[in-house]
């Protein structure tokens, strides 16, 4: 009995003494975060910037009034409450200068991780220095499809792909004709039969043409034409010609932001009149484009966040509160992505307990986010491990949004997902 | 046997400069061994590539007086050449090289022919013109990825001396430092060879080049087509320390621009000048983007002052700085 | 057929347009060539400023962008002689590397002089005479009212040009010192000024240019660049320093731009599905850069050059 009593009262002992025994834990995380935050996307950068810097705020400090984990501690709890710390670089969009910025972070900043880098050309090449030494990338804003289709060990990805977003079009199409729509009767689908595309012919643009021309077979489209252009280009009227001269019913862009600008100007000056207009993001969702008024009024854009979703997500709003504080307007597709990035980081430490690279990426392949914990409305983050998708988030799910023009304010509503739906999705498109 | 003499023949330069590029070759040799960061790594990298890359254009631009402004078509043809053909079929980089050069070469000698006709202002367009052609038509063509551009893969067992891909940096360092000596040597050989006295009387004036039988427009061909070995051998460099190329980035009127820099801006002609020129430009660049780009509120100062500080040095002294170096060293002859 | 026939007519009609502009772009910049011998690589940034100054100074003084215009004028043409006197006559010493690469470093300069104090965002205008207008003529083809007056104004400003050169005394001693500045200097003319007044007539010019384009281009900082290289194009095509050239290579490269679309008209009339992978768009100014090379080959002055 007395044996038992000791060996009892040592084995208390030593559970009490285990924490500090232990290495004491870092007082301070540091993740590398890489952007854009001067040329041609700064604006972009700008965006991204404030929605990690938001996250790390609400990560390192308990906050009441919004509903997740990563508000109620402060720091990291599993390391003691570490708090994060994130040094920021500045790729400009040049992919050589991103590679030497994260071979910076890795060896001269000790960073744990990096986030980034929104260019897909520089995370590409940012994530093969990553996966070099051994460290572990998370990227929440990318869309190539090539990223994971490289068998990384070291790179995950939170944000769905162009083909997801392509797909989910294509489905808001066939659901046209299907009735499925929110206030659309079903359409004959003579109307919206034929296609036509202009994607910018960079890495992003060119694999978003693929996308289309892939499911516009799959879904039993025609696409009557398919143009890749030069987003630094004086003229779009030649393009314009074209797209209108093959008489679609629907036209499909993927823009940066001068160029979307010229195009929606180029279609008003020629009066296109098709019944439905789509952007791929990035220029469709941009500040500048919603200052076209009238102009954009039922154009649809595929987003991973619109400010409407706050009708539908009480968290998003909380966290959207906060983020219209700092920077005077509402999150968007970029800042709310990067703030999803940086609290799946969050997330992973964590649960790693631990800043070696080998139990992040552990913790990384294992972690399940429910979709309740986020302010992007998806139903969760968790990575494929195996298939030909690796590090890829297998739940995350995009949207299309259709501005609308409420009164004085132009406003994004939800069309897709059908069951998502916050208004009535305006069918056909005046034209112009 | 009379080329690898003139290589190694020196004696022609001032014993100051033999000394300070004695000192600065030691620096180089040792460099990785000094305590450094990453960043002061890849900055080096960065520095011997824009060195030999302006060497290159020096030979044309500098010695020859044609201000060629399509360097980065010859880039793209290296890296490619490597890409395309380690993705394929496992070419090693030490053959793919070569072969790189030689496609180079030959395409310099099909366009460099045409465009030899033209002078001036013309010669300087037509080649920003070729140089864009040729970037439109590798975005489009789907055998080298188009305008996605290529993805090298990682063999693994670092290091990979046979595909050119380490884990750490001062591999690749040394790697081009050898490249480095090798240009300095041939630019050296070029100075003392017939084609390079041929050059310079050229482009002294080739009204009277021509009246003492030089063949002026084959000349240019020839030197046109040495200044493209340099830079499509560093292209391919280039494929296998950045493991990802694409036409925006390799290929661009920007970085043809850039060549052209920085021999033009340590001065034109001479033998040190595209290295000094990338010693200035290549550390403010970096350097200043990293201290002033991640700012918010400052974006842009950094090409603000490094376009002013261009403007200043082009203004001052049109021979670059080693013009400035030559000045003062007539004027203290006096 | 009928559609080809059409599509040949808008094809025409909107190249004329497009290079009447371009052509009215790279007015001053052939103008500065003629009179100095020097390329101007700042030339699309001098267009991007005039674009800024009409952008801010029309809601500013609340009248209509096109009422700006010669506001934008005097902002060029200061810049223009501002460019002359503190660099420009430095770099006349130099040899030509020299002189692009000074104009390479005020390119740089300007466009990030605007990045800092205007951020990088495009901006548009929203209001004014020409701002979302265009007029249909005939089946289908249409005139969009800002380049319809750019086209106007670049076949004035043409006119004006031409006029000032050939038929005051300021424009001949303009060519006496194009011709043989030490030669003009002897006669008396004061060659200084000739070329700043070149620099005053080049950058008022383009920076109209600029002010007028804002009513349809959206303005960005880097906004020149995309001008610059057709300019460039424009000038070397028609020969460096002939005003009469600049015009015709401007409309010839208006007209290649816009081959794209006859050529899609043709294979829907022949319906070869295979051919419609070709992308024929994203090649629309390689064709330039190509003709432009093949016609230099041929012809190594430009079209209407006199000059080495």
């Amino acid at each position: 009995m007395r044996k038992v009593a000791i060996f009892a009262a040592i084995a208390v002992l030593a559970v009490c003494l285990m924490p500090a025994m232990a290495p004491a834990a870092p007082k301070e995380i540091k993740i590398g975060v890489i952007y854009p935050l001067t040329g041609p996307a700064a604006a972009a950068g700008r965006e991204l910037r404030a929605g990690a810097e938001l996250a790390a705020k609400i990560a390192n400090s308990a906050m009441d009034g919004i509903d997740m984990t990563m508000a109620k501690n402060a720091g990291i709890k599993s390391l003691g409450g570490a708090k994060l710390k994130l040094i920021f670089k500045d790729h400009q969009g040049n992919p050589q200068l991103g590679a030497d910025l994260a071979k910076k972070l890795i060896l001269d900043e000790k960073v744990v991780g990096i986030l980034g880098c929104y260019y897909s050309s520089v995370t590409k090449t940012v994530s093969a220095v990553c996966e070099r030494y051994g460290v572990p990338m998370i990227n929440g804003t990318s869309t190539s499809p090539t990223l994971t289709k490289r068998g990384f060990k070291w790179f995950w990805r939170t944000t769905p792909h162009d083909k997801w977003f392509t797909k989910d079009l294509f489905e808001l199409l066939v659901g046209l004709t299907k009735g499925k729509v929110k206030g659309v009767k079903a359409v004959p689908k003579a109307e919206i039969q034929k296609l036509a595309a202009a994607c910018e012919k960079t890495e992003w643009g060119s694999n978003v043409s693929i996308e289309i021309k892939n499911f516009a077979k799959e879904y039993g489209f025609d696409l009557v034409a398919n143009i890749l252009y030069a987003a630094k280009s004086p003229d779009l009227s030649s393009e314009v010609q074209s797209m209108i001269a093959a008489k679609p019913g629907a036209m499909l862009f993927a823009s940066y932001t001068s160029d979307a600008l010229l195009m929606i100007k180029t279609l008003k000056s020629m009066k296109a009149k098709p019944k439905l207009i789509w952007g791929q993001d990035a220029g469709f969702d941009k500040p500048e484009f919603i200052a076209l008024g009238d102009d954009i009024d039922g154009i649809l854009t595929r987003s991973v966040f619109l400010p409407s979703v706050v009708k539908i997500k009480p968290l998003a709003g909380q966290v959207n509160k906060l983020y219209v504080k700092k920077m005077g307007h509402d999150l968007d597709g970029a800042s709310a992505r990067a703030f999803t990035g940086l609290q799946a980081w969050v997330y992973v430490l964590e649960k790693a307990g631990s800043t070696k690279p080998k139990a992040i990426q552990a913790a990384a392949n294992t972690i399940s986010i429910p979709g309740k914990q986020l302010v992007v409305p998806w139903f969760g983050i968790k990575f494929a491990t195996k298939g030909d998708e690796i590090g890829q988030n297998v739940l995350g799910s995009g949207l299309i949004g259709q501005y609308q023009k409420k009164g004085d304010k132009m406003t994004l509503q939800v069309v897709y997902p059908f069951d998502m739906a916050t208004d009535d999705m305006i069918f056909p498109f005046k034209g112009y | 046997m009379e080329a690898v003499k003139n290589a190694f023949d020196f004696a022609d330069m001032p014993k100051s400069e033999l000394t300070i590029a004695g000192l600065g070759m030691a620096f180089l040799l040792l460099f990785p061994v000094l305590p450094h960061s990453s960043f002061a790594m890849a900055t080096m990298i960065q520095f011997l590539m824009f060195s030999l890359y302006g060497m290159g254009w020096n030979l044309i631009g500098g010695y020859g007086g044609q201000v060629d402004l399509g360097k980065a078509q010859y880039v793209g043809i290296g890296a490619y050449t490597t890409a395309v053909m380690m993705i394929r079929w496992d070419v090693p980089f030490w053959i793919s090289t070569p072969i790189g050069l030689a496609l180079a070469v030959g395409w310099s000698f099909i366009i460099g022919y045409p465009l030899f006709r033209l002078k001036g202002h013309y010669f300087a367009i037509a080649t920003i013109a070729t140089s864009l052609v040729l970037k439109d038509l590798f975005e489009v063509w789907d055998f080298v990825g188009g305008a996605r551009g290529l993805e090298l893969p990682l063999k693994g067992d670092f290091p990979n001396w046979l595909y050119l891909q380490f884990r750490e940096d001062y591999y690749y360092f040394y790697i081009l430092l050898g490249l480095f000596v090798l240009g300095l040597l041939v630019v050296n050989g070029f100075r003392h060879s017939r084609l390079g006295y041929q050059l310079r009387a050229i482009k002294d004036n080739e009204d009277v080049a021509k009246s003492l039988g030089i063949d002026a427009h084959w000349s240019k061909i020839k030197a046109y087509a040495l200044a493209t070995a340099y830079v499509a051998v560093v292209g391919s460099f280039h494929a296998c320390y950045n493991f990802n190329i694409e036409p925006e980035d390799i290929m661009s009127l920007d970085l043809s621009v850039l060549i052209a820099m920085m021999a033009m801006l340590g001065g034109a002609g001479s033998m040190w000048g595209p290295i000094i020129g990338a010693s200035i430009l290549v550390p403010m660049k970096s350097y200043l983007g990293d201290w002033l780009g991640g700012q918010a509120g400052l974006a842009g100062l950094d090409l603000l002052l490094y376009g002013g500080i261009i403007m200043f040095i082009a203004a001052a002294q049109p021979r670059g700085v080693y013009g400035i170096v030559e000045a003062v060293r007539a004027r203290r002859r006096k | 057929m009928e559609d080809l026939g059409i599509q040949v007519l808008k094809s025409v009609v909107s190249g004329l347009l497009m290079g009447l502009v371009f052509a009215l772009v790279a007015l001053g910049l052939t103008v500065i060539f003629g009179v100095m011998d020097i390329v101007n690589f700042a030339h699309g940034e001098f267009l991007m400023i005039g674009m800024y100054t009409t952008l801010l100074t029309s809601p500013l003084l609340g009248i209509d962008p096109v009422l700006t215009l010669p506001l934008a004028g005097l902002v060029g043409a200061a810049l223009g002689v501002l460019s002359y006197y503190g660099l420009i006559r430095f770099l006349l010493r130099g040899p030509m590397i020299a002189q692009l690469f000074g104009t390479f470093g005020l390119m740089l300069f300007l466009r990030n002089l605007a990045l800092l104090t205007m951020g990088s965002e495009p901006r548009i205008l929203h209001k004014g005479w020409l701002v979302g207008k265009s007029f249909i003529v005939g089946p289908g083809v249409v005139l969009e009212s800002t380049k319809l007056a750019a086209a106007v104004l670049s076949i004035v400003s043409f006119a004006l040009v031409w006029w000032l050169i050939n038929r005051t005394k300021v424009g001949r001693a303009l060519t006496a010192t194009s011709l043989d500045a030490e030669g003009a200097r002897y006669m008396g003319i004061s060659t200084q000024k000739m070329n700043a007044l070149a620099w005053a007539v080049g950058g008022a010019s383009v920076a109209i240019a600029g002010g007028l384009l804002v009513n349809f281009w959206p303005v960005e900082p880097g906004v020149g660049l995309l001008f610059t290289m057709i300019a460039f194009a424009t000038v070397a095509l028609g020969g460096f320093g002939s005003v009469r050239g600049a015009f015709v290579a401007g409309v010839l490269i208006g007209l290649i731009v816009n081959i794209p679309p006859i050529w899609d008209a043709m294979l829907r009339m022949i319906d070869a599905a295979g051919l419609a992978d070709l992308q024929i768009h994203s090649f629309k100014y390689t064709m330039v850069y190509a003709i432009y090379f093949l016609i230099m080959v041929i012809k190594p002055q430009g079209l209407f050059g006199w000059k080495q």
